[in-house]
């Protein structure tokens, strides 16, 4: 236990990191996810077949070869990237192609009915978009997204093996150097615990929020 | 009628939780008899015939049925017990339930083949003369969805008589079907009745129940308000209470006995 | 393109290994995962309260535990308490043991799905508890299962990608070992990805057809 305790400052620091990363990389494949989304939906032919190619690429390969092919197969044909730049760039183009769907989704469950109100009344389609779509669609968005950021959050975990100073990485050095796997292990594991269930108190404050008018 | 009575409650309450749903019913029911309950929405006319097969139990009484004695309270009836009732009690829900993974064939054999151990053929052979005496024989290999809501009624009957039941329960078997489908399945209940089966039926349809029921029970505010033979009971009720139900109930039935009326012969051919 | 394909055609032998380990990892890890979340479904769903109880925890914890942590656990931190666990081995228990929760969601939100009147109707028919659940439930669950299950298996398989950090020789590993022996890192991880992009497309378009079918048939 004594091994433990000397690490919990160090856990700290490392979980702030993932935790930070988690959050700029949401909000980054999440502004490029509305976009591709709607692109998706409603842009030219080549744009949508792209988007829906890019998100079965995403989605089909697993998420640490993703990360590999950018760090270190990149590096092969001279793109060179500091751990930190690939673990930002991979998090965000990965969680682009999560967000597309939750989105793309969450518009259409929208009802038609609402749609054609809208237009009966005279609204432009980016304030139908923005005025009645996009708040109805977040009810039925919010729970596929809390479990994203918490696939996002989860995913940190693979960056020790760029080399990123997180959480696993200082257990990693710490069973190195201690050979205390069990406890330095179970630690981390309950450190990513938490940050779920942050996330996730998070996410069922906001759908309650979003689902009042019902 | 003979007097060998297959149902009898005495005294059968029932709550959930705390609130009463029904307290203090009794009920005779012979061998051949046919018996509807009506009353207003809400009175517990579907959980009292529920807890006659014992799909809910009750809390206080005695139901006997079938040589099985049954007391209200904790302890249920043993499996054996339950499954001796179950078998030898038919049942229409409102909404048909049939099980839509099974054809319309698989939904008649199912509880004979793997319930009562029938062997193939007879179970087959007896699902076809029940299809035919309600003139579906040629939807045998249908599924439930492709079927009018009449149809889905009909075969929910052959259902429950491919177990050969001895007293059957009907739980309003019409009120979800179009009215022009209503006439369909009433013939059919009405055929059945002709041939001797022990049935109760809890029914909104008060011409109906007139013509086919020898006993009519009136539950009302979680209780029996009155019973008795069926055309007195509808016709000259004693109680306060059930005249204040069927005058609400009859008045609109008066000027729809005609289509009700025509309802029933569309189902005859 | 030469050396490309030439890089590939030389290690084809050493991926079609670590292919045979990706699948029986993932095989095996299935298997456990659907018997052990169909036990939690039914121990979620089962009126003693005990039951309930430990299955929702193990279901809460587990599923929000990265898989990774959960492989290094069972590899590391049980060898360390004394239960030494072989790679595959561990990744088998800590690959079924995630998933099993994700499956035993997946069931009990399926079974729970049926409409009562079904299970009412069985009953009334005299059947026993056991066959209702084998004739009448399950057989409409299977319906509501298939789509989330098949999603799930295809996450299982990119999630077997994540055991050569506990020294098993899957694809992922054969594609680290190769692409340190000839430099070519970006050549060596596409041809894994090929391969893992072809499972998940067969698996997707396996799905959709059955869909399709399944909406035909009873439409
Ligand atoms: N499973 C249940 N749990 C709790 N309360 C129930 C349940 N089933 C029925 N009730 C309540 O019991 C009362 C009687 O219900 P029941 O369905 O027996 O009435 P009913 O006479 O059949 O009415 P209707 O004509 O509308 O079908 C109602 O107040 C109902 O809300
Ligand atoms: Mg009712």
């Amino acid at each position: 236990m004594g091994v433990a305790m000397h690490y919990v400052g160090v856990y700290a620091a490392g979980a702030l990191k993932d935790f930070g990363l988690t959050v700029v990389s949401t909000v980054l494949s999440m502004i490029l996810g509305v976009l591709a989304a709607v692109g998706r939906l409603y842009g030219p032919r080549l744009i949508r077949l792209l988007i829906s190619w890019y998100v079965e690429l995403i989605r089909g390969l697993p998420a640490i070869l993703q990360l590999f092919i950018l760090y270190f197969g990149l590096n092969q044909v001279g793109i060179t990237f500091s751990p930190l730049a690939a673990a930002l760039i991979w998090l965000v183009l990965y969680g682009v192609g999560y967000a597309v769907e939750i989105f793309r989704s969450g518009i259409m469950a929208v009802a038609q009915g609402q749609r054609e109100a809208a237009a009966a009344l005279g609204l432009s389609s980016g304030t139908t978009m923005r005025k009645i779509i996009f708040p109805q669609a977040l009810v039925a968005m919010l729970p596929p997204l809390t479990s994203f950021v918490v696939l996002q959050l989860k995913n940190t975990t693979m960056l020790y093996l760029i080399g990123y100073a997180d959480i696993m990485y200082e257990a990693r050095l710490g069973v190195d150097a201690t050979n205390q796997a069990g406890p330095l292990y179970v630690m981390a594991a309950i450190a990513y615990l938490i940050m779920s269930f942050i996330i996730g108190r998070i996410g069922m404050r906001m759908e309650r929020r979003a689902a009042a008018y019902r | 009628m003979s007097n060998d009575v297959v149902v009898s409650a005495q005294g059968l309450t029932k709550r959930f939780g705390s609130q009463l749903v029904f307290e203090d019913v009794s009920l005779d029911v012979h061998k051949s008899e046919v018996v509807a309950i009506i009353g207003p929405s809400g009175a517990g006319k579907s959980t009292f015939i529920r807890c006659i097969n014992h799909l809910h139990p009750f809390d206080g009484g005695t139901l006997e049925l079938l040589g099985h004695t049954l007391h209200g309270g904790l302890k249920s009836p043993s499996r054996a017990v339950l499954r001796d009732i179950r078998t030898r009690v038919g049942m229409v829900f409102q909404t048909f339930n049939l099980f839509p993974h099974l054809t319309v064939m698989e939904n008649i054999i199912l509880a004979p083949l793997d319930v009562k151990k029938v062997p193939r053929e007879k179970a087959v052979a007896l699902a076809r003369e029940l299809l035919d005496l309600v003139g579906l024989e040629h939807k045998k290999d249908m599924y439930p969805k492709r079927l009018s809501g009449g149809e889905q009624q009909r075969v929910a009957l052959c259902r429950a008589l491919a177990m050969e039941p001895e007293v059957m329960l009907f739980d309003e078997p019409t009120s979800m079907l179009d009215p022009e489908l209503v006439g369909e399945v009433l013939s059919a209940i009405q055929r059945l009745a002709k041939q001797g089966m022990t049935m109760i039926l809890v029914t909104h349809e008060m011409t109906f129940a007139k013509e086919v029921a020898d006993t009519v029970v009136i539950m009302a505010d979680h209780r029996v308000a009155e019973m008795g033979p069926a055309r007195q009971v509808l016709e000259s009720p004693q109680t306060e209470r059930a005249q204040q139900f069927l005058r609400r109930v009859l008045e609109p039935v008066e000027t729809m006995e005609e289509l009700s009326a025509a309802a029933g012969q569309g189902g005859e051919d | 393109m030469h050396t490309l394909w030439s890089a590939w055609v030389q290690y084809l032998p050493d991926y079609w290994q670590g292919v045979r380990v990706t699948l029986e990892l993932t095989g095996a890890s299935l298997l456990v995962a659907i018997v052990l979340g169909f036990l939690l479904a039914l121990a979620r769903l089962s009126t003693l309260r005990v039951l309930d109880f430990m299955a929702t925890a193990y279901v809460e914890i587990v599923r929000a535990i990265p898989v990774l942590i959960i492989l290094f656990i069972c590899y590391y931190s049980l060898a360390q308490a004394g239960l030494k666990l072989s790679g595959p081995v561990a990744a088998v228990v800590g690959l079924g043991g995630f998933y099993a929760t994700l499956y035993g969601e997946i069931f009990r939100g399926a079974i729970m799905g049926v409409d009562r009147g079904q299970k009412e109707a069985a009953a009334a028919l005299g059947m026993p508890e056991g066959l209702v659940m084998r004739k009448i439930v399950l057989p409409q669950a299977f319906f509501a299962i298939l789509p989330p299950a098949t999603n799930q298996l295809s996450n299982l398989i990119k999630d077997t990608s994540l055991v050569f950090t506990i020294a098993v020789a899957d694809l992922m590993f054969q594609a680290n070992a190769a692409s340190a022996n000839n430099f070519l890192p970006l050549d060596m991880l596409l041809l894994a990805g090929v391969i893992y992009f072809l499972f998940y497309l067969i698996l997707s378009k396996l799905l959709a057809r059955w869909e399709l079918n399944v909406q035909r048939r009873r439409g």
